[in-house]
């Protein structure tokens, strides 16, 4: 039986042909949240293109495991298709297609028989409720002329509909007021609570442990130049919060880690 | 509708673009007093005189048009003129691409005024729609009789066949058209329909049209090219816009593959007028359009939207210009082309400001995608601005769709193919999103899906 999980095993990645990630272990478990931080350029965005399959991030060694099935060399669509999301930190804009039509579309991908049109506005409307969003949203084009706030609340509406297995949240407090950051919190919450989203996985990366208050990790994981330095409870999120990555940078480079 | 419907009331000739072809439609036109005798015989021949002197097109000013349109072929076809009782408008007409289409209705004059034409040949209802007793719509050769003056200050007017060739050549062999005159005052809810489908034998078709709104005047005007033979058309459209009247035109050109459509278009804006072209350019093998728009009166303004998508080998040159003539007057031009497989498409885009023009707005948008590497699209804007207290936008992107887009659609399960769809679909969004009716705005979105379709399964 194959195991359930989302597993990276000594995961190297490049970009433009400089090596980012230098070996990354990671096992999220279905219905669990692992917290990845580290300061800016540590490799965290990386890892999470790695995931979703992004074209320009040539994986050069190592694995990407979704329950047992290595995601290896997938089109994007694939993976989302065997139950990988992806929250961007900076999401494009589409230009032309509106919400509604963009997240039923996607959503028929996923889910092929999932939901009737009747079900499918209800689900939304609610999820819309939950997110603090205006119905509105929902004829306006895929992120065009969104403030930064309506991005990330549009990308925590998409991954409430879709109910992914695993969900990698990149970055998704950056920028955000705390209104916009307690109904990303509430979102992931509220659907930690329903069954489509009981057992979601998640992987938040985060530069500040400030999505920490709203969302509880159970594992913490800091990320230093391509490598997992260090790995611990939520209290560990605290120790970065009053510290800074300066310490753990001194201990990595001093050889304790 | 079986073909034999479509029986044209008089015999047709061999058409070729030479004098005796000539000589032969006038003795044709002279023998009745057909509806396609619209222009009188020594006009005709001025304008043939004019064809034959002016240069085609892209032989020798290469620059302005892809199309090098001294190689367009237009011997062996027929032309004929003539009217075609039937006892109501066909609901669907029998161009076969229709027939499955919920759309087709839409087609039909049913439900305005309008009128449908089968090759150069006007249908005629016995049962007539539920016009507007107010408004005109009759075959232009009737109106000229009826509405002589009318007629005469704008037809021929607008559009100069001293210097534009195919409208010299519409108006040599010109053999049907349409006049549309809403009064004064008269304010239109449902859209007048002028339809041209082609007939079963490959036909060479010169429609003139001529739109007269009188002040404070409403309307919309649909233009409408269906069908799938082997025809040449090649017309002209002029419309008058009283002071205050707003005229929406569309035109929607879904000619067959083979089919080749010359039509140029323009509008004279009195003041406060406006003008709103909403063109579609989605049929033909070769479509050259040119469309203008003279704002004339004071406080004038013009909305120009159009689109074109090239699938296959089809070949598109349209050219817009605005004229700026009076004071505050204003104008916006967004065109959104794509095209596909080896598709080949020139836009040219033109503001002219004269000098007299204060306190104008002009802005012109023009976006192209190219969906394959043998599509190709050239996009010249050219700003002609001769007064200073003006404002001005142009901005021109000739592209691919945007990698970044793509991941970002299918990191969320749509796949490669239909995410290009979805995104190509949306790139003609802000042209089709101007369209005047939701039943409009779905047609081009549809028509737009199908072709879409189309270079995939040949991909």
């Amino acid at each position: 039986m194959n195991e359930r999980g989302l597993r990276f095993s000594d995961l190297r990645a490049n970009v433009e042909s400089k090596e980012i990630l230098k070996g990354i272990d990671l096992f999220v478990e279905p219905g669990r949240v692992h917290a990845l931080m580290g300061p800016n350029g540590s490799g965290k965005s990386t890892l999470a293109f790695a995931a979703a399959g992004h074209p320009n991030y040539t994986v050069t060694g190592g694995t990407i495991c979704l329950d047992g099935s290595n995601l290896g060399d997938l089109a994007p669509d694939k993976r989302a298709k065997a139950g990988l999301f992806l929250s961007f930190q900076y999401p494009a804009a589409i230009p032309g297609v509106s919400v509604a039509n963009f997240i039923r579309t996607a959503s028929q991908a996923v889910h092929p028989d999932d939901l009737t049109p009747a079900k499918f506005r209800a689900a939304i409307f609610e999820k819309l409720d939950v997110l603090d969003m205006d119905a509105a949203l929902l004829g306006r084009y895929v992120n065009d002329g969104f403030s930064g706030g309506e991005k990330k609340r549009l990308e925590m509406l998409q991954l409430a509909m879709l109910a992914p297995k695993y969900a990698i949240l990149d970055e998704t407090d950056s920028g955000l007021d705390v209104d916009a950051l307690r109904a990303v919190g509430d979102s992931v919450n509220d659907m930690r609570k329903s069954d489509a989203g009981r057992d979601t996985g998640f992987l938040i990366i985060t530069h500040y442990p400030r999505i920490l208050q709203y969302i509880t990790a159970d594992v913490v994981h800091i990320m230093l130049d391509g490598r997992i330095v260090k790995t611990g409870g939520p209290e560990l999120a605290q120790t970065i919060e009053r510290e800074g990555y300066d310490r753990i940078r001194e201990e990595a480079a001093a050889g304790a880690l | 509708m079986p073909s034999s419907a479509f029986a044209q009331s008089r015999a047709a000739v061999a058409f070729n673009d030479d004098e005796a072809t000539l000589q032969r439609t006038i003795a044709l036109l002279e023998e009745s007093d057909d509806h396609g005798g619209a222009v009188d015989p020594d006009v005709r021949e001025t304008a043939f005189a004019r064809y034959l002197a002016l240069p085609a097109p892209g032989a020798r000013a290469g620059k302005n048009w892809r199309y090098d349109y001294a190689a367009l072929e237009v011997a062996g076809l027929s032309w004929s003129s003539g009217r075609q009782p039937v006892a109501a408008l066909p609901q669907r007409p029998g161009a076969k691409r229709l027939d499955d289409d919920a759309s087709a209705d839409n087609l039909s004059t049913a439900n305005a005024g309008g009128l449908f034409h089968v090759g150069a040949t006007v249908l005629e209802p016995r049962e007539l729609p539920s016009l507007d007793p107010r408004v005109t719509v009759l075959p232009l050769a009737d109106a000229r009789r009826t509405h002589g003056d009318v007629v005469a200050g704008v037809l021929h007017q607008l559009i100069d066949f001293q210097t534009d060739r195919f409208a010299a050549l519409a108006t040599a062999f010109q053999n049907c058209g349409a006049f549309v005159f809403v009064p004064a005052g008269v304010q239109l809810a449902e859209p007048l329909v002028l339809v041209f489908a082609s007939a079963p034998d490959p036909a060479a078709v010169f429609p003139q049209i001529v739109v007269v709104l009188g002040d404070g005047a409403r309307a919309t005007v649909i233009e409408r090219h269906i069908g799938e033979s082997e025809s040449f058309i090649c017309g002209t459209v002029e419309a008058h816009v009283g002071s205050g009247a707003q005229l929406d035109y569309v035109a929607v050109q879904q000619a067959g593959e083979s089919a080749r459509a010359v039509v140029a278009r323009s509008a004279r804006c009195e003041a406060r007028a406006t003008m709103r072209w909403h063109l579609a350019e989605l049929g033909a093998g070769l479509a050259r359009t040119t469309l203008e728009t003279r704002l004339e009166g004071e406080g004038a303004n013009a909305a120009i939207n159009a689109l074109f998508f090239n699938t296959g080998m089809q070949h598109v040159d349209l050219a817009t210009t605005v004229r700026h003539e009076r004071g505050h007057t204003t104008s916006a031009t967004i065109v959104r082309s794509a095209a596909n497989d080896r598709g080949q498409g020139r836009y040219l885009g033109n503001i002219i400001i004269r000098p007299h023009a204060h306190g104008s707005d002009a802005s012109l948008r023009d976006d192209a995608l190219l969906l394959s590497k043998r599509a190709h699209i050239d996009s010249i804007p050219a700003l002609e601005i001769a007064a200073n207290d003006v404002k001005a936008f142009h901005g021109a992107t000739v592209g691919s769709i945007d990698d970044e887009q793509l991941f970002y659609a299918q990191s969320r399960g749509i796949g490669r193919g239909e995410a290009e769809r979805m995104i190509a679909l949306g790139f003609f969004e802000p042209a089709v999103a101007h369209f005047p009716s939701e039943a409009l705005r779905n047609e081009v979105r549809t028509a737009l899906d199908a072709k879409l379709d189309e270079a995939t399964e040949r991909a």
